[in-house]
């Protein structure tokens, strides 16, 4: 519920609830409203319907090897000649050395140097995986692969391959500024424009790298300039799915002559640039909150507009640095969980592609991040947990490694840990059929024998189920490979089959993958063979948590599960627009699963038991890729 | 009761409760609480501007003998640097303060126990005489508990005679947190929440009109805050004294107190406060967001949380901090932060009557 001041942005929540994009128009009202709280709230809302109460930072190192740089942009303090006493460059060696073990990402960016060979670049990226092969990198703005392009006379194709065979990862955001030639001209005429930027962000997607993208703000642009940048961004997005957040710069003055020096952008001007970011950008899954240029206390409020990742550790952020943040150079990892903890966020240490690695904070319930989780968190409003969303594999692991008090989860990840666990009467259940577990097929079920099947990375237990099919029934030898399977890409040809599962497998519901003509929903299989429901995932808890929490939570769900399917129209246009099916359809998706656990249930949960440890025995669970 | 249902009832316009105030406490959804803090503001001041005062902070003396475990300032009298400025001192920095268009003396002290009850007197006198530009806005509660002690007048005879001499507005500072089991820890020796009330409960008597302050983030708990607004909230109820409550979080730096705290204050903690502060003192005009102790953007959030006035533009402390401000006098960056967050700014004095208003995008330097 928001209780709007300024009555314009009515319309705009209505969009956003029903996932709807925003338009041009909705941009320009947004930044005019002086409405900070409701924009905060609807930011706020579509920050936990992505992201839960996950806030993520990376343990990470910025490099810049040197600041050499052959343009002059205006709102540049960093950049000098090469001839003056305070340039620098470093070597492929003392880049090393700067780096450790621990870091999970390094930043690169620099000067655009007149004289360093292409060799050097390459090398840079290669001997980084060779000694700490730990560490993605995440290099090279667009508009230094396009200095390499042209210096070296390569296609910024070529550019982009070679150094992806070296070993980058994904490419930072930087460089974009703000797509508008008339501040282009005026500020930093030397560099490449919006085209050539979207260009260069949009091939690297083609070949399989991610990215990042920014907005630089608060020096001459216009609002109109910015929410120009923002659907610029977001089509390309649509297009590609390849950035992985976004980042608003607050423009730091420091000695750029544009503004006064201590000029900062308003607090008010960063939270809403930062709210409306995430509203506009809704096919972006993360927003960045950058302490380092935003201060700290800001960062931290912004966690409640919109931002659900603070970059991290950072380290030797020397452009920032030079024009004045006031933020220290290194933060450190504890501060940066102090802070999310204090905004009542869950701070979830990520690698450079947002998988989790740890999740610090007590009290976190697990979500498995699909649509058939509804009916137990619409109306479970409890703020003594906080909420993390993730795919059933994503959770199990940290589920496995203690990182979660109790939720809903995978039932092979709960069998993993059935010494510490136990469950509440509650689950995913087909019964008879699921229709979100769907193993489609170029060939017949009877004729998968000895081929190659790609089975989502999302999943835990339906793979297992999969595989007890295919070799406890069947008795087949098939390969399994994991990839990434969304409904919105093209699916690799050279397998004979895939598993799809949650979400992506209700996107194949109206959009059926062409040459997979035969298709198989798990739970009927399992039905057809055992006559018996199947239980995807179980409502665990922690066997040492107090008694009377268990109780409160138990309570919490029957009465979560009770409103939910006694409410009419609860449906938001949100998960149609999402899903791509009507509300009538998801209606009957939900009614169709069973949420509580009866004899039947727990029936089919120990028997499957018993095929998951043959599985186990036979050493079937050690992954063949 | 629910969360949501108190917050209904306070934008209702009744009174909340010390339970429901508790609840709001444990509250974390700070975007709640700001929505109804800043609803009731726009109720309570619906003007769309933010006032300040230009004022200045001096310290006319440092040394102290209280000890509070808190204070980085305070110096002993034999101590090499400590110091006691001269009443002529004193008027010659208020003369240059009234030049650069300073309305607002906010002074205090240590307390200082070597000074006659005559020098504060004339300090007051002589400033309504010789620099009548500037409004006395002087001595908190513990000073003039001191002068009482050095005069052996009654906490009574004292306010009586000050405001002879021409003070009629007192700084709400040295409340820290109204509980004494945290003051017999911080402060001992500075007398107990019954003396502060006491003290601001005679001036308000007198007619006098004073602010309330309150120290967060060191070692309270959250019944000693609630103890603290509902003291303030009774005596407002009794005088209507009070014309502003200013929350301000504890600062570690360089206080003996420091190490005996495990958690500060966060920016979360301090929004949540200045909107609490907004839906449970029904009866102040006005909460001010501090933006000198919790930072210029953070005070300029605080404005969209309940907040409605940004404090002084502390001319004497800007003037160390020069360096970081060459292009601006303090005024100008303060109406600036003003528009910034999105609201005109209004100059006031110190009993909040408008002085002059700022209006967002007219060149500030034209009207300065």
């Amino acid at each position: 519920m928001i209780n709007f001041r300024d009555k314009n942005l009515i319309p705009i929540w209505e969009k956003v609830q029903r996932g709807n994009e925003l338009t041009f128009e909705d941009g320009i009202a947004l930044f005019n409203s002086h409405d900070v709280i409701s924009i905060g709230k609807m930011a706020h809302w579509l920050q936990r319907e992505k992201n839960g109460d996950a806030v993520y930072f990376v343990v990470n190192q910025k490099i810049e090897p040197t600041n050499i740089c052959v343009l002059s942009c205006k709102f540049c303090d960093f950049a000098v000649k090469k001839n003056s006493p305070d340039a620098y460059e470093m070597t492929i060696e003392s880049i090393l050395e700067k780096l450790n073990p621990e870091l999970l990402e390094v930043h690169i960016t620099g000067g655009l140097h007149p004289d360093w060979e292409w060799d050097y670049y390459v090398g840079m990226v290669k001997e980084i995986k060779n000694h700490f092969p730990r560490i993605d990198v995440k290099a090279f703005t667009a508009v230094e692969i396009d200095f390499f392009s042209k210096k070296f006379k390569k296609s910024i194709e070529e550019v982009l391959l070679e150094l992806k065979e070296a070993g980058l990862r994904t490419l930072p955001g930087g460089g974009a500024e703000v797509f508008s030639e008339r501040v282009r001209r005026l500020l930093f005429n030397q560099k490449i424009g919006a085209k050539r930027w979207l260009e260069i962000h949009k091939k690297a997607h083609q070949l399989g790298l991610r990215s990042n993208a920014t907005l630089l703000y608060g020096h001459i642009e216009t609002i109109e300039e910015r929410v120009n940048h923002l659907l610029l961004l977001r089509d390309l997005q649509k297009e590609t799915n390849g950035f992985l957040s976004f980042i608003p710069l607050a423009f730091q003055p420091g000695e750029t002559g544009i503004k006064p020096r201590n000029q900062f952008t308003s607090a008010i001007d960063d939270l809403k640039t930062i709210a409306i970011s995430r509203l506009i950008l809704n096919n972006f899954d993360h927003i960045k909150a950058y302490w380092v240029m935003l201060t700290e206390e800001l960062a931290a409020v912004a966690l409640n507009f919109g931002a659900d990742d603070m970059d991290g550790t950072v380290g030797g952020e020397r452009i920032a640095h030079d024009a004045g943040a006031v933020s220290p150079m290194q933060l450190a990892k504890n501060k940066l969980i102090k802070i999310i903890n204090d905004a009542n966020k869950i701070p979830v240490e990520r690698d450079i592609f947002y998988k989790p690695v740890k999740l610090h904070s007590k009290n976190v319930i697990g979500r498995v991040s699909y649509l058939n989780t509804l009916p137990f968190f619409k109306y479970l409003d409890n703020r003594e947990y906080k909420i993390f969303p993730a795919p059933p594999r994503q959770l199990g692991f940290l589920f496995k490694d203690g990182n979660i008090d109790a939720g809903i989860v995978s039932l092979v990840d709960y069998f993993d840990k059935e010494n510490d666990f136990t469950f509440l009467p509650y689950g995913i259940v087909g019964n008879k059929n699921v229709k979100s577990v769907i193993l489609y097929s170029k060939f017949p079920i009877e004729d998968l024998n000895k081929k190659n099947i790609a089975v989502t990375d999302e999943t835990s237990t339906s793979f297992r189920l999969l595989q007890v099919l295919l070799e406890m029934k069947y008795g087949f030898d098939v390969v399994y490979i994991r990839e990434k399977i969304s409904a919105r890409e093209k699916i690799l040809p050279n397998f004979d089959a895939f598993l799809t599962i949650g979400d992506d497998a209700l996107k194949f519901i109206k959009n059926k993958p062409e040459d997979f003509v035969y298709s198989y929903d798990l739970a009927q299989l399992w039905f057809d063979w055992k006559k018996l429901p199947f239980v995807f995932a179980v409502w665990a808890v922690k066997k040492d948590l107090p008694q009377n929490k268990i109780e409160v939570l138990n309570k919490l769900l029957d009465d979560s599960l009770n409103k939910f399917f006694s409410t009419k129209n609860n449906i938001e246009e949100f998960y149609t627009a999402k899903l791509n099916l009507n509300k009538k359809e998801i209606e009957d998706y939900l009614n169709n699963i069973t949420y509580r656990l009866g004899e039947e249930e727990i029936k089919s949960i120990n028997l499957f038991r018993e095929y998951y440890s043959k599985l186990k025995s036979k050493e079937l669970m050690v992954e063949k890729f | 009761m629910l969360t949501k249902d108190i917050l209904k009832k306070a934008l209702n316009g009744e009174r909340i409760s010390n339970e429901e105030c508790l609840q709001l406490l444990n509250y974390n959804d700070i975007l709640e609480l700001g929505e109804t803090a800043n609803e009731i503001r726009s109720i309570k001041n619906p003007e769309n501007y933010v006032t300040f005062v230009v004022d200045t902070n001096p310290n006319y003396t440092n040394v102290c003998e209280i000890d509070c475990t808190f204070c980085a300032f305070y110096r002993h009298r034999n101590e090499p640097d400590a110091y006691t400025y001269s009443v002529d001192e004193m008027i010659q920095k208020f003369k240059d303060a009234a030049r650069r268009g300073v309305t607002t003396v906010l002074l205090q002290g240590g307390v200082n126990p070597e000074l006659p009850f005559e020098y504060y007197l004339e300090l007051v006198e002589r400033t309504r005489k010789e620099v009548p530009e500037i409004h006395p806005h002087f001595f908190s509660t513990s000073e003039i508990i001191g002068m009482s002690e050095v005069s052996g007048l009654s906490v009574r005879d004292v306010l009586i005679r000050l405001k002879e001499a021409g003070l009629n507005t007192i700084p709400g500072g040295g409340a820290e947190i109204l509980s004494d089991r945290v003051k017999r820890k911080i402060s001992k020796k500075k007398g107990t929440s019954a003396d502060w009330l006491n003290v601001m409960r005679e001036a308000h008597l007198l007619g006098y009109k004073t602010t309330a302050t309150m120290m967060f983030g060191h070692i309270e708990t959250d019944e000693d805050i609630i103890f603290h607004l509902d003291s303030i909230r009774k005596l407002q109820d009794e005088t209507g004294g009070f014309t502003a409550f200013i929350p301000w979080s504890f600062k570690p730096e360089n206080t003996p107190l420091e190490k005996h705290i495990k958690s500060f204050a966060s920016p979360y903690r301090y929004l949540q406060m200045i909107a609490i502060s907004r839906i449970y003192l029904d009866n102040f005009p006005h909460i001010q967001a501090s933006w000198f102790s919790e930072g210029k953007k953070i005070g300029q959030v605080a404005l969209h949380f309940g907040a409605d006035d940004f404090g002084g533009t502390l001319e004497e402390e800007n003037v160390h901090a020069a360096a970081n401000f060459v292009n601006k006098s303090s005024t100008e960056e303060v109406i600036d932060l003003i528009h910034g967050a999105g609201f005109d700014a209004a100059q006031r004095d110190t009993l909040y009557n408008i002085i002059k208003v700022f209006r967002k995008g007219v060149e500030v330097k034209e009207t300065v």
